[in-house]
């Protein structure tokens, strides 16, 4: 179908696709029902934009993207300006806590996922153009524009995107060859501004304690853990069986979206839990191998953002929904 | 550079691979290991219980009868989250249930997971439970339940108590032993979603209840039915304000019987008067005992050698006068020249001032304390009163010689048939109790056994001898004889005591009682009955009371197979009574041996021997009676 060759990587695709739409099905059913008396409305959802997704992938595959590459900065620039207007009360629409939408009809979109992919093609242009990275003012211009960009995202404020995004421009500038010793030194500050963020946050306070025991708050910050073991431990090796998920009944917060993996794990077990994790080492495994192949400097960095970002997402979500990180709200 | 970069992809790599491991293994780890651990929370997260009653423990008589035990029923349960139309809901209900249609609605629409309806839809009929199988109501549940049932209804009744609509213990033993004969509630356990509609996602589970244990009391039925049936009738004829009764294993101070008039029938309390329910008179009335307490009195001076009972004499005048007081004797100018054991026969009140006298006003008050007057007994059921006596300060002459006759103090049945269990059985003070054993509900293994429990010994084991003989003497020849039954040895006294209302004595209200001790030679029982104020009569303990006791012993000393004798002290009779002998064996007699001095011949069939009779040799019967023989040729050796 697709001209591209990699058929391997087109599969994998197709079944995170499919178990995509079956697990948020399962997932939402019952607060679709709840909600718009139709138990197939975000699996509708779903469809719909995995469909788009599928054609604009099907359009892009016999696109060059290289030849984005000129529009980069002035993409860059409108993100930022859509970043300031999303922060400005009538324009942004506030969920969760957050200035993080907009709301244009009945489709909702957050700025910000823009901004990733114009920070990756803005620092995609800067790596491809450097020959070499041997002084942190090499990339005193990409820290720029990295401060610029992690500055607004917190204004809204997502920690959450905010340090996705952030993971994927420094294994981006690690892939250029940066000299370690920066590597350190940025995972020293960066581990200082994550300490100052907590602080200045009580509640990551609240949910980094409540991620050492979760059940020493039930009802506040453990809340969410302590619902998510639920729903993953109960499941066992074989799961309770597709839609025949516990928490989804509305015990759980959030079960088609931040939680979904909780809810798979339940209803599939260890099974088909382990199975999605697998398929996703296997898209990381091929996403490497593209990155390999790609021969254009600037094009193997975006694959490689594109890829960070991605990967580190489904990463940092598993780890949460399983224990292993606190809860951040990262989706 | 290539190389560089070209490595350090391959670190990421691998930093990859490592997290998703980690993740997988904490899958693992989660869903295998702790699988158990944590699913049993969830499973408490998701499933609201519905509790399944208990069988509460039986309780049974000291021969296994069945008192009290738990009838299997259904109840009615509803998940108000789950009802959608409230109103429907309550209509269906109210008319099944023949309920009040408001007050179902009100429980119905309660913000609570699960809502019982006490006690509108507690214990259903059959048809009930049918017509709300068939009216297939959702979130309305039927649970299974227990009913308490009293076999006997009025039998026992205040002793027994009942319980509430959950099965509680509310008064008598069934509050007292409460714990004991709870079961463990078991539960059905049902899943919902976190808004409150059930779900069949997880299986209903159970959590089987357990049974509680059962209570065996020292009562015997048989005696209980008799006290019962005769008090029953006395209730009858007498019309007293109120009856009571106390039958006691004076060696043990195991209560036999205890019956208080009127009563209620447990399986309906609700329709009977609090007052009847909570008040089991034998341990909660606290009145004036009269002469019934001379025997403590008699006993003490006995014991204290005060007195010689059969040489010494006292001669009554009509009265005696103490601090300015003029106490009467009964009989209008005293019973004359007496031994003091005819002081006691006669129910002499001059002749307790005396007793008293010799006694000292500390002496007495000592025994009265040491017989257990004053303080409650401990006996094991609830609501007991402790009488009231006198402290030792306040005690003078005039209030020893009035409690040396049983005036000025006030006791309850059951410290007097204590105390008088203790004149008569070598002189030791039991502790009455009334539950014989703790029982295992299916093994009947005995988890807890009650021991006889000795307070103290108060008078020495010759002073109790003394005293049976002396109570012996008062049944066969002075106040008791109303309670005489030929062929068995009765020890007793009889008591009139005027009650008393706000410090003052009422006029022709009196307390009647007797309390009877059998076999006096060996006693076996001290039976106790009391009727207030009755109607109808002579109000005397003596011939109201007695001939009643009487009923009772006849039915009682024979089931208790206590032999009868062939010698026993020979009542004294008046005038008009018709004396009774014992028939003697003729059986192998030859037809012209056959002769007695109080009894008429009746000859049936022939020959020269006599080969049956009737009524049987050793039986009793009244002066000029016929004896039935059959007449055969057979010489029987």
């Amino acid at each position: 179908m697709l001209h591209y060759r990699n058929r391997k990587f087109l599969l994998i695709v197709s079944i995170l696709l499919i178990i995509g739409i079956l697990a948020i099905y399962s997932a939402s059913s019952v607060w679709a029902n709840l909600k718009f008396n139709d138990e197939f409305y975000y699996m509708k959802r779903q469809v719909i934009f995995a469909t788009i997704g599928v054609i604009v992938m099907y359009i892009v595959s016999y696109y060059d993207v290289s030849k984005l590459r000129k529009y980069a900065y002035w993409f860059f620039s409108f993100c930022i300006i859509l970043m300031v207007l999303v922060l400005i009360p009538g324009i942004g629409s506030e969920r969760n806590g957050s200035m993080s939408w907009f709301k244009i009809g009945p489709v909702l979109f957050q700025p910000s996922e823009f901004l990733k992919l114009a920070l990756i093609m803005v620092v995609s242009d800067k790596l491809s153009k450097k020959r070499k990275i041997r002084k942190l003012k090499d990339v005193y211009d990409i820290m720029g524009l990295c401060l610029l960009s992690f500055g607004l995202i917190m204004l809204q404020p997502d920690f959450g995107s905010g340090v996705v995004m952030l993971s994927a421009i420094v294994i981006m500038v690690i892939v250029a060859g940066i000299p370690m010793k920066y590597f350190v030194y940025v995972v020293i500050i960066g581990s200082i501004a994550i300490v100052f963020l907590i602080m200045s946050a009580p509640y990551r306070m609240s949910r980094i304690l409540a991620f050492i025991d979760p059940f020493s708050d039930p009802l506040g910050a453990g809340f969410q853990s302590i619902q998510s073991l639920y729903a993953i431990a109960p499941g066992g090796i074989m799961g309770m069986g597709f839609q025949n998920s516990m928490q989804k009944q509305f015990y759980l917060p959030e079960p088609h979206t931040d939680f979904i993996f909780a809810i798979i794990a339940e209803e599939m077990g260890f099974i088909g839990g382990g199975f999605l994790v697998l398929v996703f080492g296997l898209l990381f495994k091929e996403g490497l191998r593209i990155i390999k192949n790609v021969e254009d400097k600037y094009l193997k960095y975006i694959v490689i953002g594109i890829m960070a970002l991605f990967i580190i997402q489904v990463i940092i979500n598993l780890c949460v929904v399983v224990g292993l990180f606190p809860i951040t709200g990262v989706t | 550079m290539r190389r560089k970069s070209w490595n350090r992809l391959k670190i990421i790599e691998y930093a990859g691979y490592l997290l998703f491991g980690a993740i997988i293994c904490k899958l693992m780890y989660l869903q295998s290991y702790k699988q158990a651990e944590i699913g049993e929370k969830a499973l408490d997260l998701w499933e609201r219980s519905f509790p399944i009653a208990a069988s509460r423990g039986s309780i049974v008589d000291r021969n296994f009868g069945v008192l009290a035990y738990d009838i299997p029923s259904t109840s009615v349960m509803v998940v108000p989250s789950q009802i959608d139309n409230k109103e429907t809901t309550a209509m269906t209900l109210s008319n099944i249930l023949n309920a009040d249609y408001q007050t179902i609605l009100t429980k119905i629409s309660n913000h609570v997971s699960t809502q019982k309806l006490n006690p509108e839809g507690r214990l259903l009929t059959e048809e009930e439970e049918l017509a709300i199988k068939n009216a297939n109501l959702g979130g309305v549940y039927l649970v299974r339940d227990v009913k308490r049932h009293y076999p006997n209804h009025f039998f026992l009744s205040q002793v027994l108590g009942f319980t509430g609509v959950d099965n509680q213990g509310l008064s008598g033993l069934e509050l007292a032993y409460d714990e004991i004969l709870q079961g463990s509630s078991g539960s059905l356990n049902i899943p919902f979603d976190a808004k409150g509609n059930k779900i069949d996602i997880v299986e209903e589970s159970w959590t089987s209840s357990g049974s509680g244990n059962i209570l065996m009391l020292t009562i015997d039925s048989t005696i209980q039915g008799i006290i019962e049936r005769e008090l029953n009738n006395a209730m009858l004829t007498y019309e007293p304000d109120q009856a009571w009764a106390i039958a006691m294993n004076p060696n043990t101070g195991e209560i036999l019987a205890m019956v208080s008039k009127p009563d209620f029938d447990p399986n309906d309390y609700q329709a009977y008067d609090i007052e009847v329910i909570n008040r089991n008179l034998p341990i909660f009335n606290s009145y004036e005992p009269g002469s019934t307490f001379k025997i403590i009195s008699f006993a003490a001076a006995l014991n204290e050698n005060v007195i010689d009972m059969e040489n010494e004499t006292y001669m009554d005048i009509g009265y005696e006068i103490v601090n300015g007081a003029r106490i009467k004797s009964w009989k209008a100018g005293g019973h004359g020249l007496q031994t003091f054991l005819e002081v006691l026969q006669n129910s002499s009140n001059p002749g307790f001032v005396e007793i008293s006298r010799r006694l000292g006003i500390e002496t007495l008050y000592n025994y009265v304390k040491a017989f257990g007057f004053g303080d409650k007994t401990n006996i094991d059921l609830v609501g007991e009163s402790s009488g009231i006596f006198f402290s030792l300060d306040r005690m003078s002459e005039l209030e020893a010689a009035t409690t040396a006759f049983g005036q000025g103090i006030s006791l309850t049945a059951i410290q007097l048939v204590s105390a008088v269990s203790a004149t008569v059985n070598g002189g030791y003070l039991y502790e009455p109790y009334i539950t014989k054993a703790i029982l295992h509900p299916l093994t009947y293994d005995v988890l807890y056994e009650n021991e006889p429990k000795v307070v103290r010994q108060v008078i020495s084991e010759e002073t109790s001898f003394k005293m049976r003989y002396a109570l012996e003497h008062v049944v066969a020849l002075g106040g008791g004889r109303q309670a005489y039954i030929e062929g068995y040895r009765i020890g007793g006294k009889t008591g009139t005591a005027q009650k008393a209302k706000n410090g003052a004595y009422m006029e022709n209200e009196y307390i009647l009682s007797f309390i009877g001790v059998a076999p006096i030679d060996n006693p076996q029982i001290v039976l106790y009955i009391a009727m207030d104020n009755p109607t109808n009569n002579i109000q005397y303990g003596g011939t109201v009371v007695a001939p009643i006791a009487k009923k009772c012993l006849t039915d009682i000393l024979p089931y208790m197979n206590i032999p009868t004798v062939t010698e026993q002290l020979p009542k004294t009779y008046n005038w008009n009574e018709i004396k009774s002998y014992m028939v003697d064996n003729y059986i192998g007699l030859s037809v012209d041996d056959v002769d007695s001095k109080h009894f008429k011949f009746v000859f049936n069939g022939e020959g020269d021997y006599v080969v049956s009779q009737l009524p049987m040799s050793g039986t009793y019967m009244k002066s000029g009676g016929e004896i039935w023989l059959y007449l055969g040729n057979d010489e029987i050796k």
